[in-house]
């Protein structure tokens, strides 16, 4: 990696001076410092953001919780409140990485993190995400990419945690120009829908300081298919979130993740399931809905029949 | 003629490998962790394009960077024009006292190419529209040719046949050691710290490096991470960290990067099989046909230690079919090349035909275990089959393909294997000390295998001591030589020998002391005779103690969601042959370890190649997959017990007939086939028609 200066932040403010136009914030550094190894970031300033006060809580509360962004993903995995109150959560982070990875990853880190594309990582391929001209993966291997974009990238986001936070309708505390703003998921991804270099709506210096996550909707559910059971991407991910009353849900939000550039959700599909019961006719209505615009590429079709099946176990998981 | 004593209190034990304490403490020094006094870093600089003329490389700005202590170019690129014919080939390098130096000059080195058109995918290399790889020859060879009677006549004969086209991928090495070396060769004396499977070929190989007496060059390899087939030669890395070294007058340490290893360090060849078998109504296979090909990289991927690197395999592998045409042809594409890769050539061979055997199964309506049973000439494997139907409860399990209910199916499939093994002509010498103490050397290597805890048993049973009483000393030239660690060959080369010294050792002590049986209680007190002279002996490999041909059969469950197409190994059963098994435990971590492998080549591994780029996009492990824990089946070993056949070796038999058995499990649940591996998501729901009615938007 090229070298850098590394500075200790002690308060939101100070880490937004500190950090100016050439430099990023270091919390776990689990995809920061693997992409300055491999020249694809390349800050001038590193700026510890590990002690910043208050970011590491996970506070729980009546209408919402609040869970700060230096939260690891194994403290979430490992909170029992959590996992009652707010599973489709707790299932999300089980399902990040490593225990390694999720002993150091942060809540702020996964959800900033950037596209795993095999050919934006790649050192020697200078893609369209990288400023270059092309989409290697339009024109070559695409099995993991997307089925819907809003642009030429179609390489798919693969924070756990947005889906799930998606589903239950959280919002996203960012420190923008030196002021907290808050953000819904939509918002906090929606540049990377119509930007190709874009891994999310964050412009530099912009900092996420905690999530508020409604607790409205009493049941949530997170479900990933991938090739291996642990330690490995999701080819799809869904997170479901509703109220339900009886059989009968109220408020659904349905997220689709690794099949789009951002946390993708159809409000046709969470209209149609308000107070529907769920039987496999209307899981799969719903995924029909959800996967109407589907841009189906050479070697991803595969990901449609995935992504009907979790559609339907994870709503059923709300029932279950 | 020698034999193993009848009594045998460690041969064939569970005693613990006698340096797993030093390997779990750190103790135990690879060839990573060696820093002789002044070393550095050493890093190669490898090409960018998957076929370039090379015109000119600058190296001047690379040498210019602080803590750079040399730069070399790789052999041949010394020359200008030189054409690369691979992303990764290597052009040049550099030495440094710091990893960061090293990394910082890489990317100052400056390359003036010409770029050339190329060809990554075997699919697309064998048209001749493609571009060539080699500009005065074909991509694709001319197929050879073996035909025994009358094929054609001898299929209109058959009562049944069957057809189907089988692919298997290139599988990566990738050792949990990376390839390379620490070579010292700046002064006279030169020593090198190979990671290798063959430490007296280390040494030969980088005296011929260096243009150097082989007296001159001292190689030592006390534990290395694993081979598998790719560690016997120096490879381009060895030589590369000679020329270093020379250049810096330092020692060099260059271990390659898990990048660097999916590139140039050797694969198991492709395979694209087209197989026809046919059997009378009694089930007996009468007429098979083979045509494939499939790709070894840039070259032919000749033989190389412990067996061929070519993309030909033994067909029909382990059938005896009275008539055969098989003719198999290779395709050259612009990436790196096979090599030995553990049983070369056998689970793929393995793969195509376990799968056309239970195609057959299936269209005659028999059991795949008694049709095997019925075929198979070997009466070793028949006897396992038999065992292991019982043991693994086939024919309760055994149901019709398909007929499983429900979206997660659940199938069983077996398979099986023939292995060499073998092996002969290791030295030995023992030390027997006044103290007690006693000591054998050998310039054998342990791969992680257990070669130290096989000496250290075999001793301590022969001289009525304990493991932990004898001192081990492997992996270093100075001792008595022994063969490469290649085609499961190294215990029963090696343990021939050691029986020899150890024998020889007890019966010059006996003399010595004038005591009359110096074993166990006696040991002592027969060393403290010898005086202030310790004893020396040596001795050598004996015909008698071991033998080869090893055969074995697994039988596989699995459970496939047929919504989702993911597939779950549950379990695996292995009988297995072996002979005399000297240490058991890792004799079962050796098989272990083959099934493991064999998952991953059967579910996960494959090199992915862009045909756009022509680099390799999964060169890590986050996308080339390997088996991970979660995903490890139950897995029930039957060692079949025959000591009066001697030591055989193990290593490669037990990954041979995995996949073909988990891939005939999953057709077994789906009532379809998946014909390609790996076994991915996508073509299992391909092959259930989940994918019928997706059609792909056209490229943008």
């Amino acid at each position: 990696m090229n070298s850098f200066s590394y500075v200790t932040a002690t308060s939101p403010a100070s880490a937004h001076e500190l950090v100016g136009a050439d430099g990023r914030y270091l919390a776990g550094g689990m995809d920061l410092l693997s992409e300055m190894k491999e020249y694809i970031a390349q800050p001038k300033v590193l700026v510890n953001i590990k002690s910043l006060p208050a970011l590491n809580k996970i506070q729980p509360g009546d209408k919402s919780w609040t869970i700060g962004a230096n939260v690891t993903i194994a403290d979430l995995e490992d909170h029992a409140e959590l996992k009652k109150v707010l599973p489709g959560i707790q299932q999300a982070a089980s399902e990040v990485g490593s225990r390694q990875i999720r002993n150091f990853g942060t809540v702020g880190g996964n959800l900033a993190q950037h596209s795993r594309c095999w050919y934006y990582r790649h050192r020697d391929i200078h893609c369209l995400k990288k400023g270059g001209d092309m989409c290697y993966a339009r024109h070559g291997d695409n099995r993991f990419h997307s089925l819907f974009t809003g642009n030429t990238c179609i390489s798919p986001i693969v924070s756990n945690l947005a889906i799930a936070f998606g589903a239950l309708d959280a919002s996203v505390i960012v420190l923008k120009g030196g002021k907290e703003q808050k953000m819904t998921i939509d918002e906090l991804y929606h540049e990377a829908w119509r930007n190709p270099e874009a891994h999310n709506s964050l412009e530099p210096g912009d900092l996420i300081l905690r999530v508020e996550v409604p607790v409205q909707r009493t049941k949530s559910a997170y479900l990933q298919m991938s090739e291996r059971s642990d330690f490995d991407w999701a080819i799809v991910s869904c997170a479901a979130a509703a109220t339900v009353n009886g059989n009968k849900l109220n408020q659904a939000r349905v997220v689709l993740g690794a099949v789009s550039n951002i946390p993708y959700q159809v409000e046709a599909a969470n209209t149609f399931l308000e107070g529907k019961s769920l039987d496999e006719a209307t899981t799969s209505k719903a995924a029909d809905l959800l996967l109407e615009k589907a841009h189906v590429q050479p070697f991803n079709g595969y990901k449609i029949p995935i992504t009907r099946a979790l559609i339907h176990r994870t709503l059923m998981k709300l029932v279950a | 003629m020698p034999s193993w004593p009848e009594k045998r209190e460690y041969i064939g034990s569970h005693a613990k490998r006698i340096d797993a304490p030093a390997k779990v403490t750190g103790a135990a020094k690879y060839p990573s962790d060696v820093q002789p006094e002044g070393w550095l870093y050493g890093m190669i600089y490898r090409s960018k394009w998957p076929k370039a003329k090379i015109v000119k490389i600058d190296l001047e700005k690379a040498k210019a960077v602080p803590g750079i202590k040399a730069a070399v170019f790789a052999p041949r690129f010394d020359q200008p024009d030189q054409t690369s014919r691979y992303y990764g080939e290597e052009l040049a390098a550099i030495a440094g006292t710091t990893k960061q130096a090293c990394l910082d000059a890489l990317r100052l080195i400056q390359v003036e190419v010409k770029e050339m058109p190329f060809v990554v995918r075997e699919e697309d290399a064998k048209e001749d529209t493609s571009p060539r790889v080699w500009d005065d020859q074909p991509n694709l060879s001319k197929p050879r040719l073996k035909e025994n009677g009358d094929v054609d006549k001898a299929f209109s004969e058959c009562d049944a046949v069957v057809e189907g086209f089988y692919t298997t991928p290139v599988q990566l090495h990738h050792p949990l050691e990376t390839h390379g070396n620490t070579v010292s060769a700046g002064g006279d004396e030169i020593t090198i710290w190979p990671s290798t499977q063959h430490v007296v070929g280390a040494r030969n190989d980088l005296a011929g490096h260096l243009n150097v007496p082989q007296s001159k060059v001292h190689a030592i390899c006390e534990f290395m991470g694993g081979g598998f087939g790719s560690k016997f030669g120096l490879g381009a890395e060895g030589g590369i960290a000679a020329r270093l070294s020379q250049a810096a007058k330092a020692p060099v340490k260059l271990m390659l990067t898990r990048f660097d290893e999916a590139l140039a360090v050797g694969n198991r060849p492709s395979s694209f099989q087209k197989i026809k078998l046919g059997a009378k109504s009694d089930g007996k296979l009468h007429a098979f046909e083979l045509d494939s090909y499939g790709t070894a990289g840039y070259g032919s991927g000749g033989a190389s230690g412990g067996g061929s690197a070519s993309p030909d395999f033994p067909a029909p592998y382990i059938y005896k079919v009275p008539n055969t045409r098989v003719k198999q042809s290779t395709v050259v594409v612009n990436a790196g090349v096979a090599r030995a890769f553990r049983a070369p050539g056998h689970p793929t061979a393995s793969f195509g035909m376990e799968s056309i055997m239970d195609e057959l199964a299936v269209k005659m309506n028999i059991d795949p275990v008694e049709l095997r049973i019925k075929n198979d000439p070997s009466e070793v494997r028949r006897k396992e089959y038999t065992v292991g139907a019982e043991r693994f409860g086939w024919k309760e399990k055994y149901k019709k393909p398909g007929s499983s209910v429900g979206p997660v199916k659940t199938g069983i499939g077996c398979a099986g294997a023939t292995w060499g093994g073998g092996g002969r002509g290791t030295k030995a010498e023992a030390l027997v000390n006044p103290d007690g103490s006693f000591e054998i050397r050998c310039c054998t290597q342990d791969l992680g295998t257990g070669s130290k805890t096989v000496i250290a048993l075999i001793a301590a049973d022969l001289l009525g001591l304990k493991p932990e009483q004898i001192t081990v000393k492997v992996g270093d030239t100075r001792y008595p030589p022994s063969g490469g660690s290649g085609g499961s060959t190294t215990t029963a080369s090696v343990a021939p020998a050691i029986y020899d010294v150890c024998t020889k050792a007890l019966a010059e002590l006996q003399k010595q002391s004038g005591v009359e049986d110096a074993r166990g209680a006696n040991w002592a007190g027969a060393c403290k005779k010898l005086g202030i002279t310790p004893l020396t002996v040596n001795g050598q490999w004996q015909e008698g103690l071991s033998s080869s041909g090893a055969g074995g059969v697994q039988f596989a469950e699995v459970e496939v969601d047929t919504e989702t197409g993911f597939t779950k190994v549950k379990k695996i059963v292995c009988v297995q042959d072996g002979g005399l098994i000297v240490s058991k435990l890792t004799c079962e971590s050796q098989v272990n370890g083959g099934i493991l492998m064999g998952i991953g080549y059967a579910l996960y591994e494959e090199r992915v190649m862009d045909k756009t780029s022509g680099v390799v996009l999964n060169p890590n492990f986050e996308t080339y997959k390997l088996l991970g824990l979660s995903d490890a089946p139950e897995i029930d070993i039957v060692l079949l017990d025959m000591p009066e056949r001697g030591v055989i070796g193990i290593g490669e038999p037990v990954t041979i007939p995995t996949a073909a058995a988990v891939a005939n499990a999953v057709a077994n649940a789906l009532g379809v086939r998946v014909n390609s591996l790996p076994i991915t998501p996508q073509r299992v729901l391909d092959a259930v028609g989940k994918l019928k009615n997706i059609v792909p938007a056209a490229a943008a």
